[in-house]
């Protein structure tokens, strides 16, 4: 009781963590490898994760669930023999050692939610009633294993996240945030399927949604825009976490060049265009949110 | 002539592909210069979708509704252009895939379709391709050039991988190597020693057909 995330949006702008993937490859992810089958086999791992970003003033840490749907599973081998409901469940029972062994109050779990890899009519034939299906079923083995709150992030097609809302709404009256992806055009910010921040903002509060923003594919400088644009339109709550820079290639690898400092500089930007939540993705590490913390901490 | 043109183009333009067939139909009944329909018709069409693409005023539905009109047109015009022996003058034949461990297809698929709307023999082999397979195939269709896409920063080694496996048989220069995803560059393509990276699947027709040309 009394763990709801919103309860606390408006008295702070609330800190999320930062990238999963290139933690989990920094600690040896290998090619073609799921990331949830470390739910299995490198839980401690995933502790330390976790432990890191909450060390770095983190509120909400993210459970290692973004592609543990049904549908994103069974697009590889090693996915397929992975079961569903226990990659949530196992997930969650992770991130909430992580969580009681930090023992700060006020600190929030979030089920993850990405997409399922395909796409709707006329790209794909993903129907919604199958990502509905799947949403569901991820939905309510995150609803069991407990989760203060779900985020639904990097979806690239509104239909999909409004699939994946409904479904977490079928199962759970927790607060949902809802992150859609958008690239920068020469004519403004549009999801790859031509949803624009303003129809997004809408469909998705209309459909239940408690927090809505963006995250992904833009870089932090370019997500000023798109939060001045979203708080031009909406009085609702907003959250953006944009990755660190653009991604560039070195031996092989690629590196985020973007520094702690750079990122955060941005992240103000976003902060005073009216942000409620903050937090970072792709290539963003404890050390972003650290330095994110740090400036949050003087601001308020 | 003209005016029909433009009807072929706007089909296109607008992902109508039953009329992107009446259309091609109602040139093979009037006996019209197949080529021409093609290149200042249809193929006006996907140029056009693809500039209104990168500008931001279509989106991948209609990108994909587009192209695959230009490829419903093509499928009722080829026939009687290798039947007519008029030479269609393929601009190039393309061996296509998603490096192994990787299985992301979307942007690959938009390629090779966009790629074969605009005149390509592409053979598509998936996500998930081994090195070796993108060389052998390529080999065995004799084709000029593979695009090899990867959208993982850990996939990506693969790309060097292809390059490696045709400089391994001696068929660097004969066989092109091209490569896309998002975590690539061109300062990746040359660090590797690749031919050329597009940054999205209008680029990627460009880009081959520049190397089909050199």
């Amino acid at each position: 009781m009394g763990n709801n995330l919103m309860d606390a949006v408006g008295r702070r702008v609330i800190l999320f963590d930062g990238g999963m993937g290139s933690m989990l490859i920094s600690r040896g992810l290998r090619e073609g490898d799921v990331p949830e089958s470390w739910n299995f086999s490198r839980g401690d791992d995933l502790i330390e994760i976790h432990r890191a970003y909450l060390e770095s003033g983190a509120e909400v840490i993210q459970a290692n669930t973004f592609g543990a749907n049904r549908i994103k599973l069974s697009s590889s081998r090693q996915g397929s023999g992975i079961d569903v409901g226990e990659a949530n469940e196992r997930a969650v029972g992770l991130a909430r050692r992580a969580l009681e062994e930090h023992g700060e109050p006020d600190r929030f779990l979030a089920g993850d939610i990405g997409p399922t890899g395909m796409f709707f009519e006329p790209v794909g034939k993903l129907e919604a009633k199958d990502a509905r299906d799947a949403f569901r079923e991820q939905a309510s083995a995150l609803e069991r294993a407990g989760v203060d709150l779900f985020l639904i992030e990097t979806m690239y097609d509104l239909r999909e996240a409004v699939e994946a809302l409904g479904a977490v709404r079928d199962v759970s009256d927790k607060p949902v945030v809802v992150e859609l992806t958008f690239e920068k055009k020469p004519r403004g910010y549009y999801t790859m399927f031509g949803d624009t921040p303003r129809k997004g903002a809408e469909v998705l509060l209309e459909n239940g949604a408690d927090m809505i923003g963006a995250n992904c594919t833009v870089s932090s400088a370019d997500m000023i825009g798109l939060a001045v644009e979203f708080r031009g339109f909406t009085e609702a709550p907003l959250i953006f976490q944009p990755n660190a820079g653009r991604p560039e290639m070195e031996g092989g690898s690629a590196v985020y060049r973007q520094t702690p400092e750079e990122f955060v500089a941005d992240m103000a930007g976003i902060v005073n265009a009216g942000a409620d939540a903050v937090g970072g993705c792709c290539g963003t590490t404890p050390e972003f949110i650290s330095e994110l913390h740090g400036y949050l901490a003087g601001d308020r | 002539m003209e005016q029909f043109l433009k009807d072929c183009a706007q089909s296109v333009i607008e992902g109508d592909g039953e009329r992107s067939k009446e259309l091609a139909s109602e040139a093979l009944d009037r006996k019209l210069p197949l080529l021409d329909v093609i290149e200042n018709g249809f193929a006006d069409g996907i140029r056009e979708v693809g500039r209104l693409w990168e500008e931001g005023t279509m989106f991948l539905p209609e990108l994909v509704m587009g192209a695959e009109s230009m490829k419903a047109a093509m499928d009722v015009l080829e026939p009687a252009l290798k039947g007519s022996g008029v030479n269609q003058g393929v601009a190039g034949r393309i061996v296509i895939g998603t490096i192994e461990g990787d299985i992301h297809d979307i942007g690959k698929t938009l390629v090779a379709t966009l790629l074969a709307a605009n005149g390509f023999e592409v053979t598509d082999l998936g996500a998930d391709v081994p090195v070796t397979r993108f060389v052998d195939e390529a080999s065995e269709r004799e084709a000029g050039c593979v695009a090899v896409s990867a959208l993982l920063t850990t996939t990506m080694v693969g790309q060097k991988k292809v390059v490696e496996e045709i400089k391994k048989r001696s068929l660097t220069g004969k066989l092109k190597v091209m490569i896309g995803g998002a975590p690539c560059s061109d300062e990746w393509a040359s660090q590797i020693g690749a031919d050329g990276y597009a940054g999205d699947a209008v680029a990627a027709v460009a880009l081959a057909r520049k190397l089909s040309e050199s």
